[in-house]
């Protein structure tokens, strides 16, 4: 679920006068941060969660198909490339310094660069896995398809739960 | 000449507005902060207070009643350009505000129920009842409670506008009487006869209930089955 698609000027120009306090949270807490992080980093978050985005519309593309009666497996095999390719960018995308201490607006734990290989073989994971499910969807098996999108979304939580900040 | 006070708004219509205009922003901000947790704890509250006001419009005081307010949708149009011939003396919401108030309960009324469905299991937060849907219709109706949020921006917009229309245009205080529940006139004015508080209650603990059991996952497990 992508979280800044709304802009606070409007929103603040609609509330004016109904709630001051509200208002200025929302200002105090995006102002000082936003700043501090170097031009590139920012760049290269917003390439990161670009890259993620479309893992995710692919995924979901991929358990559309599974809901549907019959399951067009040219579609799961084009979308788990693309995830096959994406997934092979994300090591690429996280210099020291872009996670959630730097203050910059994204959810990459300090855990990433602490536990480097840990992070490593996460996404090496979902390299496999979606490979895996690529090759399932060329044959049509659909037992082996439902097994390597059980094994994919498997590696998706993994890595979530251990580097991805979770504010629920 | 006498200054009557005279009781128009009764306090669940009160608690409901004030509550809204407290809980919307905080939806707004911890939507755009990634407080996903409060969010739909929020959510499940301005759930609550949305059908709360949905019911006291069906059982509540006269100026709270739907039945009470809701004119012909002519008699709306009529009254945004000046053209509905209202006493000065009237209580209650004029024909427009009528549909104004229908208008921000509906579409905040659809804003928390698409949010119950929201979400996708892989990616962060998802509404109580996300597993009832598909992942296409989840990501679907994630979509429109997002563009939701900026129609109901949008009536927001016009009801402040009209609001504070009156307050400096029209030299008519609105927002006073919904603070106190009351408003004074020169004349006698038959004021709103408050509601069975009794029924107010009922009402709370309905709306309350239902969101307590979509929020416990008690409604997503009952229509699993």
């Amino acid at each position: 679920m992508s979280s800044n698609r709304l802009s606070r000027p409007v929103f603040a120009f609609a509330m004016i006068g109904a709630l001051a306090a509200c208002g200025e949270t929302a200002n105090d807490a995006a102002a000082p941060e936003a700043v501090e992080i170097a031009s590139e980093d920012a760049s290269i978050i917003e390439v990161r969660q670009g890259n993620f985005e479309e893992i995710g519309d692919a995924f979901k593309a991929i358990r559309g198909q599974l809901e549907a009666g019959a399951p067009d497996f040219g579609v799961i095999e084009a979308s788990a490339g693309t995830i096959n390719a994406n997934a092979q960018r994300i090591q690429d995308h996280f210099p020291e310094g872009t996670g959630v201490d730097s203050g910059a607006d994204t959810e990459a734990l300090e855990s990433i660069w602490e536990k480097p290989e840990e992070f490593a073989t996460a996404a090496q994971k979902l390299v496999d896995t979606s490979a895996a499910l690529a090759a399932a969807a060329g044959t049509g098996d659909m037992a082996a398809v439902g097994e390597g999108v059980k094994n994919m979304g498997g590696s998706c939580k993994a890595c979530h739960d251990n580097f991805r900040l979770d504010k629920d | 000449m006498l200054r009557q006070k005279t009781p128009i708004w009764d306090w669940p219509v009160r608690l409901s507005h004030w509550g809204f205009a407290l809980l919307v922003p905080a939806m707004w901000w911890t939507a755009e902060n990634g407080e996903m947790g409060w969010h739909m704890r929020l959510g499940l509250v301005l759930l609550a207070l949305v059908l709360f006001r949905i019911l006291w419009g069906l059982v509540g005081s006269e100026t709270a009643r739907f039945n009470s307010f809701l004119r012909s949708p002519w008699a709306g149009l009529q009254d945004l350009f000046g053209r509905y011939k209202r006493s000065p003396l009237a209580i209650g919401h004029s024909p427009s505000g009528g549909w104004s108030v229908a208008a921000l309960l509906l579409v905040m009324l659809a804003q928390a129920s698409m949010g119950l469905f929201a979400g996708d299991p892989y990616d962060g937060a998802t509404g109580p009842l996300n597993s009832l849907v598909g992942v296409m219709t989840a990501d679907w109706l994630t979509d429109w409670h997002e563009t939701g949020f900026w129609v109901l921006v949008a009536l927001i917009a016009l009801h402040l506008l009209a609001v504070f229309g009156y307050q400096f245009l029209g030299k008519r205080n609105l927002i006073g009487p919904m603070i106190t529940g009351a408003a004074k006139f020169d004349k006698p004015v038959a004021g709103n006869a408050g509601g069975s508080t009794f029924r107010a209650l009922m009402c709370l603990a309905l709306a309350g209930g239902v969101a307590t059991a979509i929020g416990t996952g008690l409604v997503a497990h009952w229509l699993s089955g």
